[in-house]
């Protein structure tokens, strides 16, 4: 309650775009995706440059198995429904309901990373690593670099989580959210090219 | 904090628009789902002619990233017009460096 103060006695429509501050972070986000787009292409050219550099070393077709990339793809596309769930959760004011999908989503997040661990950590076994070949080191870095976005993600989703207890639910913080699962769903969005171009055209090894 | 809001909920109820229609983002994750088992099926069963395959998976990851960009994130809606500007650029530029190291390894 008393965090719903002075600013405005109840809620606009569209929290999140209520001040003009709110529209200006919305807005810079979507500028730092557009970054983040040319980020991720540079790492996906080097992966296609390289991908078939394998040093003699175990290839893609040999490596990935699709049921756990399947597992992984489910994981991650499900928690970018469950972070749009919740906003609009918030824009029925609904916080308790908001604040239960974003916990939904942090253990799908959480889910997918595990899996993540249990590849890397499988293909290491298999002698695959970041320096046996010029296909090692572009396969981590890409495919790292997302799963360091998933957890960095996490980090912020706690981080979020926590401010909820303290703060709740007011024009100054619903941007937050509103940012966060916009980043989610890029995060997301990366996702399905990565299982498409590393997974699914290592498996088929043109 | 509940009593003034449920009475605001009711009021602002009309005022949500359909664009955020929770039934919208079901059938968009639905397609989703689809899409994905379909590219995943189509390498999996190795039915699909290897060199038509890969064009195909591609442009069902290319519907998916629309959907995520268009229903998820609200791309669509009006006053988005920088943030379409914004994503166009980043996708010119990481498309040109896809491109450009594509034809720098066939030649």
């Amino acid at each position: 309650m008393s965090a719903n103060h002075a600013l405005h006695t109840e809620l606009p429509a569209e929290p999140e775009k209520a001040t003009l501050e709110g529209r200006n972070k919305i807005l810079a986000f979507w500028f730092f995706l557009g970054g983040e787009s040319v980020l991720f292409g540079s790492l996906f050219a080097t992966f296609i440059a390289l991908r078939d550099k394998a040093n003699g070393g175990p290839t893609g077709v040999e490596l990935f198995s699709l049921p756990l990339v399947a597992a992984a793809t489910m994981l991650l596309l499900t928690s970018s429904l469950t972070s749009v769930m919740s906003i609009l959760a918030m824009h029925k004011k609904n916080v308790s309901q908001m604040v239960f999908w974003l916990v939904i989503t942090a253990l799908l997040g959480l889910g997918f990373l595990g899996l993540e661990m249990y590849e890397f950590y499988e293909y290491v076994h298999e002698g695959h690593t970041l320096r046996s070949s010029a296909f090692g080191s572009a396969f981590y870095t890409l495919v790292g670099f997302h799963g360091a976005h998933v957890a960095f993600g996490l980090l912020w989703l706690f981080a979020l989580l926590a401010m909820t207890g303290k703060k709740g639910l007011t024009v100054v913080t619903a941007p937050k959210y509103f940012v966060f699962s916009l980043y989610w769903h890029f995060v997301d969005l990366v996702w399905v090219f990565i299982f498409t171009v590393v997974y699914l055209m290592g498996k088929v090894g043109v | 904090m509940t009593d003034t809001h449920s009475g605001a909920n009711r009021k602002e109820e009309k005022h949500v628009p359909s664009q955020h229609s929770s039934r919208n983002h079901l059938i968009t994750f639905g397609l989703s789902i689809i899409l994905t088992a379909i590219a995943f099926a189509a390498v999996a069963m190795e039915q699909v002619d290897v060199k038509s395959v890969v064009p195909f998976i591609f442009l069902l990851a290319l519907i998916q990233a629309g959907f995520q960009l268009f229903v998820w994130m609200h791309l669509d809606q009006k006053g988005h017009q920088f943030q379409r500007i914004f994503m166009a650029a980043g996708a010119f530029v990481a498309l040109l460096t896809i491109v450009t190291f594509v034809f720098w390894i066939w030649w």
